[in-house]
């Protein structure tokens, strides 16, 4: 009896950790939902979101308790299992990620050595969900953003993954906490000042890769209607939402963690090591709101080619610039 | 463009700095229920039928004026002759709301100032008949309406601006708020 208590305790600290990091995750979510209403609405000279308890803090809340209790309707003509398979592959692929982010020196879920290679393996499954419910959803709105998205994925992720490559370089490892903690040795502290170009690239690839403004064709509300996601409703929808958000917090939090020095800050602040991870995400949180509520979105033939003409070729010159001053120094 | 600008993305920044600072600026939106935007004097709302402080009926003398301006002929009007006085009565005041555009024509060609679009603006109604006004409807709604008003109330429609003073009828000139 005591041996088998003994074998299962680490495996129980497991569960209990993801559940912690779900719920958390799960609450930021919901309230990352809140604060791009509040702050688009305060851009906008509005107010967002206000009746729902003081200063509509409960909107999330309310929101969730909308969608599960709405309809689930099936498109006539659908593919039903891949219609019900698609929005859980967006939403796991962009969840799981969360696992290998390291939130501070001793909570790094399952602490890989191919960090990277996971997230960016799964955030490029999470357009898969993306895909095949823009094919089984038998309806033509849907189908053009499954495609538009497909490309766009695509042609970003290599940016992403190329911009990521300067990084691994310099600190000579892929797994994410080794990463920042190179960072903290590195004489400037973040990889954002010596991989100014990669980080450029990769927090335009991350929004694009997040199908979030500008580049946000796959939904283009003024042509595709809601895009690959037109025919889902209630819970389903609500799913994608926030698969969405989720690929949001994950790639701000691989920002902050290969770019913007994870965990570490200018000083300690004592009983909360996750301060200055969480206060950098909100910061880049805000960010892609704060992009969302200024421009337009672009023309497909502008991605495409800000994709591959500019985007790539500038992570390829980071890269090499990067594998010279490394070997020269 | 030049290419300094285009590579420091100088116009994105310009942007995001133009949104930041609307960001802490205060928000126009209006919380109807809760506040209202005063309304300008002359709004062209309900209908109603001017009571006469002297003699408590409206003062229509049935000259047919507004219903004849009217351009989507909502006003009904019928009259006769009283048989004794030859005066000319009403006997049917009626308009339909629903079909009303709000122009403000009657009020403006009423010689007597009997019919006047109020500054009430919150109404409904679950059936037609609800939005169907009869006399006596119209001078109910004018009894609403006054009680919420500052006395003397005056309508800028009883005296038109634009039209010189002589061309106007004689009650039309000599108006005074009620």
């Amino acid at each position: 009896m005591e041996a088998v208590l003994k074998m299962a305790t680490p495996w129980l600290i497991l569960i209990l950790e993801a559940l912690v990091l779900l719920v958390v995750a799960l609450l930021h979510v919901a309230y990352t939902t809140y604060a791009e209403r509040k702050i688009i609405g305060h851009m906008q000279q509005r107010l967002g979101p206000n009746r729902v308890g003081p200063r509509g803090l409960l909107q999330p809340i309310a929101d969730v308790v909308k969608l599960v209790a709405k309809e689930d309707i099936v498109p006539s003509g659908a593919d039903k299992s891949l219609f019900y398979l698609a929005p859980f592959i967006s939403l796991v692929a962009g969840a799981t990620s969360l696992a290998v982010i390291p939130v501070w020196e001793k909570f790094a879920l399952a602490n890989v050595n191919v960090g990277l290679l996971v997230i960016l393996a799964m955030s490029s499954l999470s357009s898969y969900g993306i895909i095949l419910s823009g094919w089984a959803s038998n309806s033509r709105y849907a189908f053009l953003g499954g495609l538009r998205a497909s490309a766009q994925v695509i042609s970003y992720e290599v940016a992403m993954a190329l911009s990521l490559v300067g990084v691994m370089l310099m600190a000579g490892s892929m797994n994410l906490s080794e990463i920042v903690k190179a960072q903290v040795a590195s004489p400037f502290k973040i990889y954002a000042i010596p991989q100014i170009i990669g980080f450029f690239v990769f927090m335009v690839s991350a929004i694009a890769e997040t199908n979030r403004t500008p580049f946000d064709l796959p939904e283009a509300e003024s042509e595709l209607v809601a895009g690959y996601f037109v025919e889902y409703s209630g819970i389903r929808f609500g799913l994608f939402y926030l698969a969405e958000y989720f690929g949001m917090v994950v790639m701000s939090a691989l920002a902050v963690t290969c770019f913007l020095g994870g965990w570490a800050g200018p000083f300690e602040i004592p009983g909360i090591p996750f301060f200055w991870f969480l206060v950098k995400l909100y910061a880049l949180i805000f960010f892609y709101i704060w992009v969302r509520a200024t421009l337009p979105r672009y023309r497909y033939d502008q991605l495409m080619g800000l994709g591959w003409k500019i985007l790539i070729p500038l992570a390829l010159l980071n890269i090499v610039i990067t594998g010279l001053i490394k070997v020269l120094v | 463009m030049s290419l300094t600008k285009t590579i420091f993305l100088t116009e994105i920044a310009k942007g995001l700095a133009l949104t930041l600072k609307k960001l802490f600026s205060r928000p126009v939106t209006v919380q109807y229920p809760e506040e209202r935007k005063p309304v300008a004097p002359g709004f062209r709302g309900r209908h109603a039928l001017v009571r006469d402080p002297e003699t408590g009926r409206d003062r229509c003398i049935g000259c047919m004026r507004c219903a004849k301006v009217c351009p989507s002929q909502c006003i009904y009007i019928e009259t006769e002759r009283d048989p004794e006085t030859k005066r000319r009565v009403v006997t049917k005041y009626e308009i339909e709301a629903l079909r009303c555009v709000y122009c403000g024509y009657c009020e403006e060609v009423c010689p007597v100032n009997a019919i006047v679009l109020t500054e009430f603006y919150e109404y409904v109604g679950y059936t037609r008949e609800d939005l169907y006004f009869d006399r006596e409807r119209l001078l109910k709604n004018w009894d609403e309406f006054i009680v919420t008003q500052k006395r003397p109330y005056f309508n800028p429609f009883w005296r038109p601006r634009g039209i010189p003073e002589k061309m106007l009828p004689a009650p039309k000139r000599k108006a005074e708020g009620v």
